[in-house]
């Protein structure tokens, strides 16, 4: 019996000792963006899914796949399309990257609540983003300075609102530009003569999202593809998804997954 | 079900369709439209197969490029470059003939690179030469002397692999690029035109995000002998060397090289047109050996003159020293220089100025490396040189350089050269 005691400790340990080393690790990287519903997707996915580890982190879309590219992670979160040097840079390394569109954004354009102009034309807010128009009295609004806020250029959501309104020009050179979308909807809440871009999930009630071309940004605007400023975010893997990476982006897609979707306040594909 | 049968008949279509890309990506958003319109989708499931189809095909798109090519082919690199040249020298001998030349001159380059694999890249280079010049690609109009528009040479300007053996160090051997053996701030004791030949390991640490240290050394061989026992004769360089950004505007680049060969003693002096019989000699052969040191600093300043509203990009300011351990006379040479304006010329009204102030006594450095335009590639010289060149396009620029050089040995002899040149890069 002592024998048998003692075996069945060492078999437990042996156990203890194994198991962990067949735990799934992935790592995902990327968007700032896709951030949020990537951190948790993962708490929700590990508290259903003990045993398995999903480290997300940021990073923007750029370095998100660079990484998938460098093999340092296992999904990219980006929240544009691969560009066509990055993919030609994927397959010299001998990577084949793969999208999975997860949700759909609208980046919504954003002015102070007190600010009389409800709807602008993408040709409009090009003007004011590249220093055509530097009041808004020039807009058919009060005689005030526009106070331009941009994001960082590291950020996704900088490079698509640059290639979706401003055909790929500089924004002027005095735009203050944010390091998030939260610190644009607080400058932009707190100062009268503002205006921001913001990803729809980030709008709240202390801002005031402008109509583009006649379309208010909502889901369904966004996910029918009228409304102009819309995208869809992406997680990109190595060939087809395999194993826990899979598992994790099925999760996103399922019901359970794009409700997290719709609670960070992005278009869900269902 | 209902997606995965879409995706299945879109990706055929695609595919059918893949050099019409665009325009089969029209249709299909039509199509999935359609689908909608009909409920087989809904428009998220439209929007995530569209999509997911157009990146699918980019990716095969870009696949196809690199699956019908070896791999060392899908790794080369082309570039070249051709520079037509008016030069204007005045030359006035020791006894005071002066003579005006006026000639025009083509330069041809063509190089290759290749990653044999992904530690070893491998690097061919042809250019216009005459008769082996090492200092010179130029080919001169009407220069054979043979008549109307004979051909002109190519050579084998370069050939060399780089060996990637540790992320700070790389092994480079063949007949290298002047780039890859040393760092040099003027071409006061190396024409840029030189590709050395031998073997060098090249060291590189960065401490940090500002500084860095590197290493240069190796062995090049000048002269082969085998007609006897004698070594050959060789250069043996070690160049330490750092780099340290102040901050964001300033940075610091320096290195000490040390030529601990150089037994060119008693050896007989060439008589090749590219020696110019302006070292020491003992009758026909070499009075001395040239081992040299020389120290050299580079200063960086990234728009200089913002405080005071120029808009000028960038600001060098650099100089080396050079003395010749083997003798004590004649034996030193400095230059000392700066550039003003854009860091690269890469566009219409892209500019650069330059001024080198230089001079090399006798015996500071073996008279077959210095820079082959000053003072006709002689030591025993100081000289003032301007450049200036400016951009009229991408890839295409005009330059113009300016020496006036004297001997320092016996009486002045003044020398002005003049060139002007169409630069183009492809």
């Amino acid at each position: 019996m002592k024998v048998f005691g003692k075996l069945a400790i060492l078999g437990l340990l042996v156990l203890g000792l194994v198991l962990p080393c067949y735990a799934e690790n992935i790592v995902v990287a990327g968007s700032t963006t896709v951030l949020p519903i990537a951190q948790k997707a993962a708490e929700v996915f590990m508290n259903n899914n003990p045993g398995s580890q999903i480290s997300v982190r940021g990073g923007g879309s750029g370095v998100g796949i660079a990484s998938i590219i460098d093999g340092t992670c296992d999904i990219a979160d980006a929240s544009r399309p691969i560009k066509e040097s990055e993919l030609d840079n994927a397959i010299a390394n001998g990577r084949m990257p793969k999208a999975n569109v997860i949700a759909m954004d609208g980046i919504c354009v954003i002015v102070n609540p007190s600010n009389g102009i409800n709807a602008l034309s993408k040709k409009q807010i090009k003007d004011i983003y590249t220093g055509k128009v530097s009041n808004w009295s020039q807009l058919g609004g009060g005689n005030a300075k526009i106070v331009v806020i941009s994001r960082d250029s590291s950020s996704g959501t900088f490079e698509a609102f640059g290639e979706l309104v401003l055909d790929k020009e500089k924004v002027r050179s005095d735009a203050l530009l944010q390091a998030s979308n939260q610190a644009v909807v607080t400058t932009v809440s707190s100062t009268p003569g503002a205006i921001g871009y913001v990803g729809l999930g980030y709008v709240s009630s202390s801002v005031k999202a402008l109509d583009v071309n006649g379309i208010k940004p909502s889901k369904e605007s966004v996910l029918s593809g009228k409304y102009p400023v819309g995208r869809p975010l992406f997680m990109y893997t190595n060939k087809e998804p395999r194993g826990l990476a899979k598992e994790f982006i099925d999760f996103i897609l399922s019901a359970d997954g794009q409700r997290i979707v719709e609670e960070e306040g992005f278009v869900g594909l269902k | 079900m209902r997606k995965f049968l879409a995706m299945t008949a879109l990706a055929g279509f695609m595919t059918f369709g893949l050099g019409l890309g665009s325009s089969y990506a029209g249709e299909i958003d039509l199509l999935l439209q359609k689908l909608v319109e009909k409920k087989v989708l809904t428009a998220g499931e439209a929007q995530q197969i569209g999509t997911e189809t157009k990146e699918q095909v980019k990716a095969e798109i870009a696949a196809g490029k690199f699956s019908s090519l070896p791999a060392w082919v899908q790794n080369i690199k082309l570039k070249g470059d051709l520079r037509l040249r008016y030069q204007y020298k005045h030359e006035k001998a020791a006894n005071d003939y002066s003579k005006d030349t006026q000639i025009g001159r083509l330069r041809m380059r063509l190089g290759l690179e290749t990653k044999v694999n992904e530690k070893i890249m491998v690097g061919v280079g042809i250019a216009t030469n005459s008769s082996g010049d090492p200092r010179s690609t130029n080919m001169t109009f009407g220069g054979s002397g043979d008549g109307y528009s004979t051909k002109m040479e190519i050579r084998l300007d370069n050939a060399y692999a780089k060996y990637s053996a540790l992320p700070w160090l790389t092994i480079v051997g063949g007949k290298m690029l002047l780039n890859d053996v040393l760092w040099e701030p003027t071409d006061l004791i190396w024409d840029t035109d030189i590709t050395p030949e031998g073997g060098v390991l090249q060291f590189n640490k960065g401490l940090g995000d500002n500084a860095g240290l590197f290493m240069n050394t190796g062995v090049l061989v000048q002269t082969a002998d085998t007609s006897s026992d004698n070594d050959p004769v060789m250069m043996y360089i070690i160049q330490p060397g750092a780099t340290y950004k102040l901050n964001d505007s300033m940075s610091l680049k320096g290195a000490f090289t040390a030529n601990i060969g150089g037994n060119t003693k008693g050896r007989a002096y060439p008589t090749a047109d590219w020696y110019k019989s302006s070292n020491t000699k003992n009758g026909s052969n070499w009075a001395y050996d040239y081992r040299t040191i020389s120290p050299a600093l580079e200063f960086s300043i990234k728009e200089p003159f913002k405080a005071v509203g120029l808009d000028i990009e960038n600001m060098k300011l650099f100089g080396e020293y050079v003395e010749n351990l083997a003798t004590s006379d004649n034996n030193t040479g400095f230059s000392l220089g700066f550039q003003l304006g854009n860091d690269k010329i890469s566009k219409f009204g892209d500019w650069q100025l330059k001024y080198i102030y230089a001079m090399l006594e006798k015996d500071a450095v073996l008279d077959v490396t210095p820079d082959s335009d000053r003072y006709s590639g002689k030591t025993g010289m100081r000289s003032h040189e301007v450049a200036l060149n400016y951009g009229l396009g991408k890839n295409t620029f005009l330059g113009l350089d300016v020496y006036r050089s004297w001997s320092l040995i016996g009486r002045r002899a003044p020398e002005t050269l003049v060139q002007v040149d169409w630069n183009l890069k492809f």
